[in-house]
This record gives C-alpha cells, structure tokens and sequence, in this order.
C-alpha cells in the first residue's frame, strides 16, 4: 500500500527526535541564539564582544560545518536523524492511506506542535543568558533600528481582533482563540523589531535547490549544497543590513548560523533590508527539518517557495503548505529552479502548469498588476533569471511593506479560521413574533383565557341573577338547595401548582430555541443557559401573579343601568302583584269590578318580567364581555411581564453581547466585507 | 525455501474472510473509523485483485507494479523497459493519470478479464496511433485500465505502470495504492532528489511490512554524482533494514528527461534482466511469488484483529448513543409518570376550567382543557428528552454521522402525534362512560360527556379532585365510578407508554439504521481463526 503521509508516523518520530541526540544539538543551538534576543531591542551587542566574521567563503565550509552537525558520521552513513523513522519500522502500524484522505486534519496538529515550539522560543527569549559574541559584524555606531510601524486599518484591526479574543474568553475554549492569540502576539513582537527590514525565508521541498539559490541571491557559498538528501538541517541567516539581529534572534537561529552577503555595493544597495534565511526542506523523512521550517514560516514576513521541475506538483507541497497559506499570496515568491534540466521550451509548459495549480490553490497570482504571489522561472546553477529575482526581491525589500501584509494575512486567516464560532451567514435575535408567542404561551400556561371566559360567565350570571325576575330567583335557589355543592364552594383552598410546569417548560425551550436558531454553537448554548437560568423559580412566581392578578380587584362593576334595570324588575313584580291585589279585591267584592286594568296591570307584569330580563341579558352581554377580558387581559399581561423580565430579558442580553462580539469580528476581517 | 501450495479449503476459507471483511461497515465517524474504512477497503483490494487471485492461479503471469513518486520517471521507465512508448510520459505532472499494464500478446487473456483489478475497466486498443486521445469519452480517467501488449516482453511478466502514489489529485493516489496491492513484485521508482523524501520511505516501510517482494530503482540520477548518490541510498536503506533489497541505479540521460523518449537498453538492461529472471526461472518465480502470497496471509494475522477492534469500536459506540437515548427517554417518562400521579395536568386553563365547573364551564370544555394539558405534558416530555439526547450526544463524536442529527423538523410532527394519540384516548374514554351511562338504565342517567369529564379530571388531577371521584360516585355509583376509573386509568398508561415509546423509536431509527452490529467482530475473528487453521 502506498504510505502517503502517515500521521502516525510522524507522531511518534517526533516524540523520538525530541530525545534524540539531535535535540541536543537543536538545543544548545538555541541558547546562542537566544542570548542575542536578550540584548534586543537595542540589539547592539558591546563593540568588544562582536568579532568581525569576514564573510569569505573560504568561512563557509566550516560554519556548514557547523550547520551539518549531527550527520558527523562517516561517508556513507545516513543521518541519525533518517535512520530514526526507518528503525521504528517495527514498532509502528502500518502506514496507511488514510491521510491521503484528510489531508486537513493532520496539518493543524502538527502547526500546533510547531507553534509550541514557537512560544517556546519565545519564552526562552525572556530569561536572561550570559551574552555570547554574535557571529555578525555590526559597526560600533550602527543606528538602533526603527521599529516597525503599522498602518491604521492593520492597527485598529488588530485591536478589534484583540478586543474580539478578550470578548469572547468566556464562552469559547481557548483551544479556539489560541490562533488568534498566536497572530496577535507574533504581530506585537514583529511591531517592536525593525521596520527597516524584511525577513524572506526560502522554503521547498529537498533537492529543489534552496541554498543554491540562497548562496546565488548571496553571491557566496553559505550555505552547504550537494547531492546528500537531505542536505541543509537548520535554517541559516544571512543579512544584507545592520540592525536585523533581533529579527534574526526571534526566528531562534543561533549566532553561528548567521552571515553577511559578500560585499559588493550594488547588490548591496539593491538587496539593503533584507534578511534571507535558508530553510530545511518540508518533505524529507527528517521529521525535524518540517518542524523548524513550520515554526519559523509563521515568523517571517515573506517566503520564497522554490520547486523543482521534478517536484512541482508534490501533495505535500500544495495541501501541507501553498493551500493552507493561499491568503499570504502576496507575500509569497513562487519560483520554478534548475529550468537548466528542461529542455527547450518546456520550462514555459510547465511554469504554465505550475501557474494553474497555484490557482486551483487558491493562490492568487501577481500578474497583471494585481497584488498576489510572484512566479518566475530560473537556474540558480547557471545563474538565469536570477538577477530578475534579485531585482524583483529588492523593489520588494524596499516597499517595506511586507512584515504588515504578512500579519494583515495572519489576520484574515485567523478570522476566517474562528468564523464558524462568530458568523453563520443567517439572520439571528429574537423576533417580535418569538416574543408574542411566548407569552401567549405563558398564558396558556397560567389559563389566561378560561380564567377570562370564567369571569365573563360568572358575570353575566350575577347579571342574570340581579335582573331575573324574583320567581325564577325563587326557583333556582330551590334547585340550588335541592342540588350538590358546585365548584364555586371549594374556591377558598389555596391551590398549589396552578401553573402548568410543563407548558412554561415548553415555552421557555421554544423561545430559545427559536432565539438561538442562527447563531453559531457556542453563542446558542449561551443563549439557552441564559433562558434556562431565568426560567427558574418562573413558574412558582407565575403561580403566586395568577393568584394575585386572576381577578380585577373590588366588586365586579356595575353598569349604570343596572339600578334601573333593577327597578324597572321590581316596578314589574309591583304590576303583577298590584293586578293581582286588584282582581283579588275585585272578587272578594271590595272593590268594583272592572276586569281590564287590572288583567292588563298583571299582564304587562307577567311580560314585561321576562322581556326586562332578557333585555338585561342582551345588555349584559357587552360589559360582561368586558369583564372577562379585563380579567384575562391582566393575568396575561402580568405573565408577559414575568417572563419578560426573567427569561426575554436575559436573552436578549445575551443575543446583544453576541452582536457586539458579532460586529467586533466585523471589524476584523477586512471591513466587514462578505461576512453574512 | 516457501512454495505456493493451495488446497481449495485454503481458498474456500479465504474468500469466506473476503465477505467478511467486505461486510464490515463503519459508519460512525469514530476518531479511528476512517483508518479503518482504509484498512477494510485496502485488504479487499489486496485479497481481491491479489491474493485471491494468485491463489487460484498460481500460473498467471508475474505482475510488477511500478509505483513511486510524481516525476520520478515511472512512464519512462516502463516504456524504456517494454522499449517503446507504451506510457505518456511528459514534463508535466502528474503524467500518468490512467495506469498502463503492459504484458506478452499471449498472456492478455490473463488480464483482459476480471481477474485482477475487477473494479477497473479495462480499455484495449492494439494498434493506436501514439498521439490518441487514449479515453474513451465520458469514462472517468481514474477507474480505467489500460492495457497495451508488446512483443518484447518476455511471457509470464507483466508490468504496470501507476499514478503517482503522492499526487495532487486524491483519486490518484488511492488508484495507486490499490494497483501497489495487486503486486506480485514492487517496482519503487525514486530520485537523485527524492530518495530522502518522506513519502517513498513510508511505501518501502509499507511494503517491508507485508514481506511484499520489493526491488528499488533510484532513477535520473545524474552522471556526475551516480556513485554517491547510490551509495548514500545504500546506507540509508541498510538503516532502514532494506539492506538486502535488490536496487538498481538510473542515469539521468538527456532522452530521459522530459521528451519522453526512451532510454537505452543498457541503462535499464540490469533490472530488466532481474525481471525476466524472476519470470522465467521457475524456482525464483515461485519464491517471489510465495514470498509477496505468504507476506499477506502473514499479515492478515495483525490486519484482522484491528479491524475487528473497529468494528467493536463502532459497536460500543452505537450502544453509548442508543443508551443515552434510552436513559433520557426513560427518565422522562419517569417524570410524566410522577407528574401524571401528582396531577400536574389539572393545571393552567385545565384547572380554571375546573373551578368553574359546572357553572361556568360545560363538561366538553372541561374535557377538551384536559386533553389539551395533557398533551402539553408530553410533548414537553418528548422536547425535553430530545434536548437530553442532544445534550449526551454532543459529546459523542459517533453522534455526527450523517442523519443523526438535527431533530428540528420532525418537532411539529411529534406535536401532530401525541395530539392524535391524546385524542384518541378522549375517544376510548367517552365510550367508556357511554358504556357505563347506558348500563345505568336510570330514567335519569347523567350526561354521558359530562361523565367522560369527572373520570377525566379524577384521572389527572391527582390529589387535587377527590372531589370529582366523588361525584363521579353520585352519578354513576361508586362500583360503576371504580370501574371506569380503573379502566380509564390502564387506557391512560397504555397511550402514554406508547406515545413515548414511539418517540423513542423514532429517535432511534436512524441509529439503526446505521446497521451497526456486535457480530462483525466476532465473524472477523472467526474467519482470521479457521484461516489460521487451514494454513
């Protein structure tokens, strides 16, 4: 089976090398290294300690030397470093295809390795060492470096992403935030170094020919080439002006690993600013070399990759580094070395083609005027096209705008990489509608419309009661006396529970959710906790408001009419009994007879009764109406207000601290531009 | 000295354990799941385009795959090896997309049928012009095998040629590694510049570690440097323990590079002779050939068992998500249980409905209040329990299998089906009070509906409505008001057992139909052990 790139592999190989004896060396290296961070950022060593390194290449074998440690063994033997992975054969499962697979989820592990190494060198920047001399000449009087200045949008971006980290430290996990914090420290370190220089880092696979075209772009042999693969082992710096030291000291390259171009004023004057490093390569079975190239390609401000016609389109290459880094297009030199190995006019073909995978990437190229990666074509053996480069790197150097693309670059990607966690693309809060269903839902919850349609009913019957005719009161209290208790008498018991607990249960999940529909996971946890913590002690304060509120206070109101009303039932009784006494008092003789008034008397009596009531009935009907929807008016409102205050609220609160957080990441990425 | 015996029970076994492994299913997106969809689909491509195969024909020409990185001039070997352009080879990569199989005329029927490589088709044109659109259209240039004859290579040996096994294109690489596991011989194809590259080196571990017969070719490598180069592979080989590794070097000549010529006879003249020996001397043939069969069975014997890991995994991990499940919905029938016992129904509209009742409330309101709590009840139950779930489930990474999630839209049908099951149930119970109206035989027997509601309120009010059993009792007698609660009450159970059990299915319906069984893991097992055993 083919073994791509086994992630297990390289775990383990790495925990391998760490004890190594090269991590020894890697160590002491370091050490030299960090003294000179010390002295910064008035990185000017005392004159005494400083011997001048003639940069001769009659130097370089020997500091290659240097570089090559570790690999001491006799001809023939293969690194330590190699033979490390290939002795673990044993040990370690098969190497597998799965990789292949996700090429993405292997990468952030092993950044995260790197970056490690990254805060390391940095922490170790700040304990104090003995000084040790720098291998670099520095004249006594050389002016302390400017420090690097960034330009308004970069800096009030880099707030807002400050601002955002700080917003957000309670509810995301600070494995999240742990990129953005990486990009806001780097940005604050590079901020406090030269701004006079930039720091371009040469970067390809082995045996692409990195540090023959470092030692071109140089003009002397620094850097150890050959045919041993692989070939260079740690990065090695060389600078073109005074003051980059404390940019060198920050990458963790060792005094040792530092030279100077040969002197030669034009190119000098041309290249002035520049700090080249040579790195390992990213692709051999050294796991190390890939560890100190990821570290130190998060530090510098441009790179220079360089591909081979033979390796141009390796996986590793495009899915382990030009894709994950296509936003830092602009700081990125693409160069196609040894065209001398092609013939003809094949080198256009496949710088053609190697155009077209950096757009599939997502690359953006430089051409045409627009901002993006610069691709030439060139030999650094026969020397073709390398002067292009140099001129093309010089005008680059003196824009000095690098080390401010490069962190604006970090910016975008760490935006984009936490927009999952900040943006959906969906229209989130909470809206009027949630709101009202909510509380129609809390006063369903506390019966709202039975107590009103209860009220209205018992109304109306009091109505009907007060205006009925004395007969038909007569009778119903009769009928009352005959029948059971009803439901009114148990009335005085005070009623536990009068709320529905499950429907306030359901009200608050709806409204939350409905809340939290749109916003990213960790914000809609936030939002649901908010309402969930309100929701306590809800539906006991509910029950306390019905209780409270189920009625409207005092005597039920009584309409203006209703005395006459009363009246005019009473003036019919009077007309009934009146008539009645009449026609009695006729036949028993005491008075003289005359039938008709008094029958008309009971008659009017006997239907007026009725015709009064029902006319109080149809009358009734309005103010009972009324009635009953004050009542459940009051006991709805009064719910809408507890929930309002104890779960909208809170959430609404919450969905603001999120559209704050919201537009603080607005901010960050460039203008807002495209965020949903 | 290892021969190739093959008694047919070997073979019934071994495809027994192909169905096996073929039947194995991860669909859980377990942290170790994706390895082990690789494992599973590798060991089939293995079994079936190799050792099955080989097996079953121990006489079918000797297939050396030719495998190694992009650019290492695989094509131009081939074609250097066959002697003529039978592979496009070119300066861009990758180069080879559709892989090439060369072997003698008379051995294409081995290959021209679905021997090996079943899954490919096979695309034969004898005579072609060299500068043919070599696909036929609308066939996808991955899944296609080319096969080419040519005279001048010996019978019994066959060569492919691969895509790049680290290719920008995904489908490539998985095509290469599984052409690298239908070898009966491993052609690693490397450079001057790559062969400290980290990816040939995880195919020689790999191919090390399957005892697969593996010879090395360290190609264009320029004049200059020819010596030390090769020597510097040497010994990183010998570290690697692949000392004894047959290798041989390439010049990198001007015909080499990028016009896709051929390279002289002489330059590929030693590992072209190796080949044709390993073909045609039937001693070294038959070693090769037990050597690369042997070193799969051999390796079954630690592929089997993790692949039965992860079918176990998959297990387990279904058993934790299906028992989150169950103990949410559990505890939350749980609730309504004591909920339903404590009369949390009678709340709310229900129980405003109650005190005005019969006043000011008609039994069918009263009913209808009740119904409606109820439902509430559940539903609430059945939210509250997804919640749980979902709540559990995020910490599961097994529970981001594609339709487990998202329980969003079918919300309003849950409402739908406990508002038809709480409906029916009011059904089933106004019949009963029908029932027991009409065994009253009074010429005052109460109003059936208004029955239906005492029992009702009896039923879900709890402590609260003693009353109401009360007069349920002056109505229908208190033998009559007994029965039909009882009855009312079992009705009562049984659809709210199964309200939430039916949610609880639902929820669990897409888990199964993952499929995901304990028994995979035993079958491999098993398989691995009878196979142990037939060897």
């Amino acid at each position: 089976m083919t073994a791509v790139t086994d992630h297990d592999h390289t775990d383990h190989m790495e925990r391998l090398d760490h004890t190594g004896e090269y991590a020894g060396d890697y160590t002491s290296g370091f050490d030299s290294g960090l003294t000179a961070a010390d002295s910064a950022p008035d990185a000017v060593p005392e004159p005494a300690h400083a011997p001048v390194h003639a940069p001769a290449p009659g130097a370089a074998p020997d500091s290659a030397g240097d570089a090559a440690q570790g690999r001491d063994g006799t001809e023939g033997e293969p690194p330590a470093d190699l033979a490390h992975p290939a002795a673990e054969t044993e040990n370690v499962p098969h190497a597998r295809v799965r990789e292949q697979r996700e090429p993405a989820d292997g990468d952030p592990a092993t950044a995260e390795d790197a970056w490690d190494d990254g805060l390391i060198a940095r922490r170790v920047t700040e304990t104090s060492k003995p000084a040790v001399p720098v291998l670099e000449t520095r004249g006594p009087g050389a002016p302390a470096p400017v420090p690097l200045a960034y330009d308004g949008p970069l800096r009030s971006r880099l707030d807002a992403l400050r601002e955002l980290v700080g917003l957000s430290r309670t509810r995301l996990d600070s494995h999240t935030l742990a990129e953005a914090g990486r990009v806001l420290d780097e940005a604050a370190a590079r901020r406090r170094l030269s701004g006079q220089h930039t720091v371009v880092a040469i970067a390809g696979a082995t045996g692409s020919g990195k540090s023959q075209l470092f030692n071109a772009l140089a003009g002397v042999a620094i850097s150890e080439t050959g045919v041993r693969r692989p070939t260079t082992a740690a990065p090695i710096a060389c600078t073109w002006s005074d003051g980059g030291a404390a940019l060198v000291d920050r990458l963790g390259i060792p005094g040792r690993l530092r030279r100077r171009p040969v002197h030669n004023p034009e190119a000098d004057a041309q290249l002035r600013g520049l700090v080249l490093i040579d790195l390992p390569d990213h692709d051999s079975a050294a796991v190390q070399h890939r560890e100190h190239v990821d570290r130190i390609l998060k530090l510098v401000d441009a790179v220079i990759w360089v591909v081979d016609p033979e390796k141009y389109a390796d996986a590793v290459l495009h899915e382990r580094y030009l894709r994950p880094m296509a936003g830092h297009a602009e700081v990125m030199f693409v160069i196609l070395n040894q065209t001398d190995r092609l013939p003809g006019d094949a080198a256009d073909l496949v710088l053609h083609d190697l155009r077209r995978l950096l757009d599939d990437d997502g690359v953006a190229l430089g051409e045409f005027g627009e901002p993006g990666a610069t691709v030439l074509a060139l030999s650094a053996l026969t020397g073709d096209g390398v002067g292009e480069l140099r001129e093309m790197l010089g005008q680059f150097v003196a824009e000095r705008g690098a080390a401010a693309r490069r962190i604006a670059a970090d910016v975008d990607a760490a935006a984009d990489r936490l927009r999952p966690v900040y943006a959906t693309g969906r229209r989130a809060g909470l809206s009027e509608e949630a709101r009202d269903e909510f509380a129609a839902r809390l006063a369903d919850a506390v019966g709202a419309t039975a107590a009103g349609e209860a009220a209205e009913r018992a109304w109306l019957r009091n109505a009907n009661r007060a205006c009925g005719t004395p007969w038909l009161r007569l009778w119903r209290w009769h009928q009352k006396r005959a029948d059971a208790p009803t439901g009114r008498l148990q009335r005085p018991q005070p009623e536990e529970e009068a709320t529905a607990r499950q429907r306030v249960e359901q009200a608050v999940r709806t409204v939350s959710d409905r809340a939290s529909a749109g916003l990213p996971a960790p914000w809609a946890q936030a939002v649901r906790e908010a309402a969930v913590r309100g929701s306590q002690g809800l539906s006991e304060a509910l029950d306390e408001l019905a209780a409270q509120a189920g009625l409207p206070p005092g005597r039920p109101p009584r309409p203006g009419w209703w005395p006459v009303a009363v009246f005019a039932q009473a003036a019919m009784t009077l007309l009934q009994v009146v008539g009645g006494l009449w026609l009695v008092g006729q036949i028993a003789g005491f008075m003289a007879p005359n039938l008709g008034i008094p029958v008309l008397l009971m008659i009017a009596g006997i239907v007026g009764g009725p015709l009064v009531e029902w006319g109080c009935r149809m009358a009734a009907r309005g103010p009972a109406r009324r009635y009953g929807l004050e009542a459940e008016r009051r006991l709805r409102e009064a719910a809408a207000g507890c929930g309002r205050a104890r779960v909208l609220d809170p959430v609404a609160a919450e969905l603001l601290r999120y559209r704050e957080v919201r537009e603080q990441y607005g901010r960050v990425t460039r203008a807002g531009a495209g965020v949903g | 000295m290892v021969t190739l015996d093959v008694r047919p029970q070997l073979l019934d076994t071994l495809s027994a354990l192909r169905d096996r492994v073929a039947a194995a299913r991860f669909p859980l997106p377990l942290a170790g799941a994706p390895r082990a969809r690789a494992n599973r689909d590798e060991l089939l491509a293995q079994l079936d385009n190799y050792l099955v195969p080989r097996l079953r024909e121990p006489d079918a020409p000797l297939l050396a795959v030719v495998g190694g990185s992009t650019g290492a001039g695989k094509s131009t070997l081939v074609n250097s090896l066959v002697g003529r352009r039978v592979s496009e080879a070119g300066v861009l990569r990758p180069t080879t997309r559709t892989p090439v199989l060369v072997c003698h005329p008379e051995d294409h029927h081995w290959f021209s049928g679905m021997r090996v490589l079943p899954d490919l088709t096979r695309v034969w044109v004898p005579n072609r012009d060299p500068g043919d659109d070599l696909l036929l259209p609308g066939e996808n240039p991955g899944r296609v095998l080319r096969v080419e004859t040519a005279d001048s290579l010996p019978r019994g040996l066959a060569l492919l040629d691969a895509p790049d096994i680290d290719s920008l294109i995904v489908d490539n690489r998985v095509l290469a590694a599984e052409l690298m596991c239908a070898a009966d011989v491993w052609v690693m194809v490397t450079t001057a510049a790559r062969y400290a590259d980290a990816v040939p080196w995880h195919l020689l571990r790999t191919a090390k570690e399957y005892k697969a017969a593996l010879v090395t070719v360290l190609d264009r490598v320029p004049h200059q440097v020819v010596s030390e180069v090769a020597r510097q592979y040497g010994a990183l080989l010998t570290k690697a323990g692949l000392g004894d590794l047959p290798r041989f070097t390439v010049p990198e000549l001007p015909e080499s590079a990028w016009g896709g010529g051929l390279l002289p006879a002489t330059a590929v003249a030693p590992l072209r002779a190796w080949l044709v020996h390993q073909a045609q001397d039937p001693g070294a043939r038959t070693h090769i050939l037990a050597r690369t069969a042997h070193g799969v069975l051999d390796s079954l014997k630690a592929r089997m068992p993790e692949l039965a890991g992860a079918a176990a995994a998959q297990h387990a991990a279904a058993l934790r998500l299906t028992s989150a499940v169950d103990s949410a919905y559990d505890s939350e029938h749980a609730r309504v249980r004591s909920r339903l016992q404590s009369g949390a129904v009678l709340a709310g509209d229900a129980l405003k409905r109650w005190r005005a009742y019969p006043l000011d409330c008609a039994a069918g309101e009263l009913l209808d209040a009740l119904v409606e709590s109820l439902a509430a009840l559940l539903l609430c139950a059945v939210t509250a329990a997804d919640e749980r779930v979902d709540d559990a489930w995020r910490r599961e990474p097994a529970s981001a299998a594609p339709g487990l999630s998202g329980r969003d839209p079918s919300l309003e049908s849950a409402e739908h089906r406990i508002g038809l099951a709480v409906r029916r149930w009011r059904r089933e119970l106004e019949e009963y009070a029908e029932d027991e109206v009409r065994e009253l035989d009074r010429s005052v027997a109460p109003d059936s509906e208004s029955v239906a509601a005492l029992v009702a309120t009896a039923l879900l009010g709890g402590r609260r409505t003693k009353e109401a059993g009360e007069r349920l009792a002056e109505r229908v007698g208190a033998h009559g008001a007994l029965r039909l609660r009882d009855r009312a009450g079992r009705l009562l159970t049984e659809h709210v057992d199964r309200v939430v059990h039916t949610e609880r299915e639902r929820r669990l319906a897409p888990l199964d139909a993952l499929d995901v069984h304990p028994e995979p893991q035993a079958e491999l097992i098993a398989a691995l052990s009878v196979l142990q055993k037939e060897r």
